[in-house]
């Protein structure tokens, strides 16, 4: 069976784009302009992952409502923002909600079709998880990262990262103690407009994420005028 | 602003104070009355002495027998003019106490060159009191003393007195001394010999000898002599002390022919009498007959309570200050020399010029000065008839209206200093307090924008209370700042906004694209839609620099800084330069120990991007970017230095200004806004540091340098993210 994406985009040729771009995957998607609309058609059929825009109408932080509607509904429920709010407080408040990810337009439709796969996996893998122990789980020191389930854990501590921010941490300690160049970061971010100040505000979150349960973290290492490392502490 | 410190002119305190001069017109008027008044005055004072002696000298118009109490043919006889002595006199053969009638000696007894022979003398008349006083100096060679055992008179030294008694009778009194001393009176018998009854106690007489003979001072009383006081006088001479006889007479009287008697002229009691009543302080009033001498005198000129003299030295110091100040004072207002034309220095000139027009007949009235006192003289003739009997004088000591001047001048000049003060005072005090609004108002409008045009405050606080026309300028300057401020907001909103705006037709370009390529397999080849994604992405990154430079100085106040090793993070960016940019030589020169600041890491290294780009931009291909670390007294100092192309001089002051870029058409490779150089200085300056750009020296190329302020490394080891050594490639 089609896994059902729930598209919520006030726009509607943005709308339309990505409902025939993701149909064109194999899913089975459902759009909505509104919250309304969204709550609506939710409850009657429940999506295995939400794409929601965050200005909805008239209501400025309609898709943040929305999401907090929908994972009380649904508690595992993937929620993508996919916004043209990149301010910093936006994505944090998004991500506070309980997102998976905070993707800025413009998008690219390739990158989008690879996340929901991702998460759509990511989410089985972790609902499977809870019944038999991990076995795709790879150590790195006291670093514990799950590919699969897109889980983390510093000295046996769940860490609650976000897809991007996953996706550059795992790209950094690919080869400990190698430096990673920014460029590399970027793709890491499947984002189409990536800066390297964009990076460094995901570093400085990842960072502070870590430091959060253990003050003296001190793997991730900035290389001036290049990128980043992960050292072994 | 350096236009307007050109033209600046004097503060608005100055012009208040210069328009304040302008009260200085009240003291000049004041003083230009005051002399006026004075000039007045005097003249008042001249015109009433003048009708006081015209309305004295009626009194005695027409009143001959007044002055003719002499015979009328007053040329036959030799008259003896006995002056009014001013001093009391003592009998003691000495003349000091005569004063200046001392001087006024007549000689009798003399040869042709004017000397006195042996039994001459020298006369002085005078009478004060009712009294007739007279000083003899004979010269005599030799004096022979009265021998009391003698009963005749006149085998001694003798004085002879002859004079007209009050009842008609010829009177004889001869004056004796047996010793230097008191002289003995006795009336003689016609012959000068024996005496005749008791000696004369009403006159008293002192013989004193002199080296020349001796002196003789006498007095009778004006009483013996009668009405019309015919007097004579003589000197007998006797030298032989054993015959005694007499060797000469030498008298006053004139040669033989004439009348035995002098005539001994006085002061008219009678005249006396009727002006006595009139004099008055301050005042003298002289009665003249038309032979110029006085005939009546009352009152003096010199004041009597003296203006109780200055006793405090306050009003001592208060007239000296006076006195020094009136002539300049004059002189400033008045435009004229303060020396009075009107006064005659010379007091013996101008009253004989006074009397001798009023004994011509015409009435006259003149200033001069005596004894530092002012006096007005006025004269009027006395007439009988045709003829001019004489005049009457009238002399008043014009201090009174001197001094009311002085008070009033001093009262004009005091308050107008101090009025002069107090509106200056005013005048100050308003001025600075206006110029200190202004002031205040001014360098707060002027902070209210930065020196980058930036909007500080968007509303003052000076001045917004008053009602005045300060309060309306503060107030518009008010409105106009929260007006600019809306406006700035609009603008500072204007990326942000428009990348809301922009993103989302963006997007929907941008997927569309995607969707077609996907829907139809052959445009997806196509350059066209190659170059439009481009242009998708040119776009979003454009929005995307402006909104990141809009939104840098609110994202750079949320971030932490903390305590780093400069050195470090820079010979790691370099390092990490040379791995980037293959094409391009870089070459390092730190200050070879830690520099530590309070940065934000990455932002430094943004800032350093920025340089660095801009200088591999800039940079003339196979030289070498070199990018240097000093540390200075108290700020560290990173330089980047590029051969290439050099600034256009006005570039300096503009190029890290947001927008503005200096770039020519040579490098046109990448996305450029000027904002690298902006977003340079904002964050050097977020570190309270600075940034600028300088062309090297030789002009061969650009050199960029930021100054960071020092900071004093932690005591725990600083945690330094990033390490220099073994970068991974």
């Amino acid at each position: 069976m089609a896994k059902r994406i729930a598209i919520v985009e006030d726009d509607p040729d943005q709308r339309a784009n990505y409902r025939d771009a993701i149909t064109k995957k194999g899913y089975d998607v459902a759009s909505y302009a509104s919250r309304e609309e969204a709550l609506n058609g939710i409850e009657r059929q429940m999506p295995d992952l939400a794409i929601l825009d965050i200005i909805l109408g008239d209501e400025v932080d309609g898709g943040f409502q929305l999401c907090r509607d929908l994972l009380v509904r649904a508690p595992t429920l993937p929620v993508i923002f996919l916004t043209e709010r990149i301010g910093e407080i936006d994505k944090i408040s998004g991500l506070r909600l309980g997102a998976w990810d905070y993707l800025p337009k413009p998008i690219s439709l390739d990158y989008l079709a690879e996340r929901i796969s991702s998460l759509l996996r990511i989410n089985e893998v972790r609902n499977a998880a809870s019944a038999k122990d991990s076995s795709t789980a790879r150590r790195i020191g006291d670093l514990t990262l799950d590919q699969e389930a897109l889980l983390v854990s510093w000295k046996n501590q769940p860490i609650n990262l976000s897809g991007t921010e996953f996706r550059m941490l795992a790209k950094l300690v690919r080869v400990p103690g190698h430096a990673v160049s920014y460029e590399t970061l970027m793709n890491a971010t499947m984002q189409s407009l990536v800066t390297n100040n964009t990076i460094n505000t995901h570093m400085r979150n990842i960072r502070k994420k870590f430091e959060k349960i253990d003050p003296d973290f001190s793997c991730i290492k900035s290389e001036y005028g290049y990128g980043y490392r992960w050292s072994a502490q | 602003m350096k236009i307007g410190n050109r033209i600046r002119g004097p503060g608005l305190g100055t012009k208040l104070l210069l328009w304040g001069l302008v009260l200085l017109i009240v003291p000049w008027i004041s003083y230009r009355q005051l002399v006026g008044m004075e000039r007045l005055l005097i003249q008042g004072q001249s015109q009433a002495q003048l009708l006081t002696a015209e309305g004295i000298s009626t009194l005695f118009n027409g009143r001959e027998d007044l002055f003719n109490d002499l015979p009328i043919r007053i040329q036959e006889y030799e008259s003896l003019y006995a002056r009014p002595l001013p001093n009391p006199i003592r009998i003691d053969g000495k003349d000091s106490d005569w004063g200046q009638v001392a001087d006024k000696a007549l000689k009798f007894g003399v040869d042709a060159d004017k000397h006195l022979v042996d039994g001459g003398f020298e006369l002085l008349l005078g009478e004060r009191a009712g009294w007739l006083y007279a000083f003899m100096r004979i010269r005599d060679d030799a004096v022979v003393f009265r021998n009391p055992e003698y009963l005749r008179l006149d085998n001694s030294d003798d004085v002879r007195v002859n004079y007209i008694q009050a009842d008609g009778e010829d009177g004889r009194i001869v004056l004796t001394f047996a010793a230097p001393g008191v002289t003995t009176a006795y009336h003689v018998d016609p012959d000068w010999k024996f005496a005749v009854g008791m000696p004369e106690n009403q006159v008293q007489g002192h013989m004193e000898p002199t080296p020349d003979g001796m002196n003789v001072e006498f007095r009778m009383p004006l009483s013996m002599l009668g009405s019309r006081k015919f007097f004579g006088l003589s000197f007998a001479d006797v030298d032989d002390p054993e015959a005694r006889t007499v060797r000469a007479v030498t008298q006053t009287l004139p040669s033989a022919g004439k009348t035995s008697f002098n005539l001994v002229v006085l002061r008219s009691p009678e005249v006396l009498n009727i002006i006595q009543g009139l004099g008055y302080s301050g005042a003298r009033i002289l009665v003249i007959d038309a032979q110029n001498r006085v005939r009546a005198e009352t009152g003096s000129f010199t004041i009597s309570e003296e203006h109780e003299p200055d006793t405090t030295t306050w009003s001592a110091a208060a007239h000296r200050w006076y006195d020094f100040i009136r002539p300049i004072v004059h002189r400033l207002v008045m435009w004229q020399r303060w020396d009075d034309d009107e006064i005659t220095e010379d007091s013996e000139a101008a009253i004989n010029k006074v009397i001798e027009s009023a004994l011509r007949g015409n009435p006259i009235a003149l200033r001069c000065r005596v004894n530092e006192q002012e006096i007005i003289m006025a004269a009027h003739p006395i007439v009988s008839r045709d003829t001019v009997l004489g005049g009457v004088v009238v002399e008043q000591n014009i201090a009174d209206i001197l001094a009311f001047q002085r008070a009033a001048l001093e009262q004009v000049i005091l308050l107008s200093v101090l009025s002069l003060l107090v509106v200056f005072i005013v005048l100050i005090a308003f001025a600075g307090r206006l110029a200190w609004r202004i002031r205040e108002l001014r360098r707060e409008a002027t902070a209210a924008i930065d020196a980058r045009g930036r909007l500080r405050a968007n509303a003052l606080s000076s001045a917004m209370n008053s009602g005045d026309e300060i309060g309306d300028l503060a107030r518009s300057v008010s409105g106009m700042l929260s007006k600019l401020q809306q406006h700035n907001q609009f603008l500072e909103n204007m990326p942000r906004t428009l990348r809301h705006e922009i993103n989302n037709p963006l997007n929907t370009l941008s997927t569309s694209l995607q969707n077609l390529a996907e829907e139809n397999p052959a445009a997806a080849n196509s350059k066209y839609l190659e170059s439009a994604k481009r242009g998708v992405m040119r776009i979003g990154a454009i929005v995307q620099n402006l909104a990141d430079a809009a939104n840098l100085e609110e994202s750079l106040e949320a971030e932490e800084l903390e305590i780093i090793d400069i050195e470090r993070l820079v010979e790691n960016y370099v390092a990490n330069c040379k791995v980037v940019h293959r094409d391009c030589q870089f070459a390092f020169r730190g200050a070879g120990h830690p520099v530590y600041a309070r940065v934000s890491d990455y932002r430094i290294e943004q800032l350093l991007d920025k340089i660095i780009d801009n200088a591999i931009d800039f940079h003339r291909p196979n030289s070498p970017i070199k990018v240097q670390l000093d540390q200075l007294k108290d700020v560290l100092r990173i330089t980047v230095a590029n051969r290439g192309p050099t600034l256009p001089p006005a570039a300096e002051e503009t190029l890290f200004d947001s927008m503005v870029s200096h770039r020519g058409a040579e490098v046109q490779n990448r996305l450029h806004f000027g904002l690298g150089l902006y977003v340079v200085r904002v964050i050097a300056e977020h570190h309270g540091g600075s940034v600028r750009a300088l062309n090297l020296p030789d002009g061969s190329g650009v050199v960029v340098i930021v100054q960071l302020p020092l900071a004093h490394p932690a005591p725990t080891p600083v945690r330094v993210n990033g390490e220099a050594a073994n970068v991974g490639k």
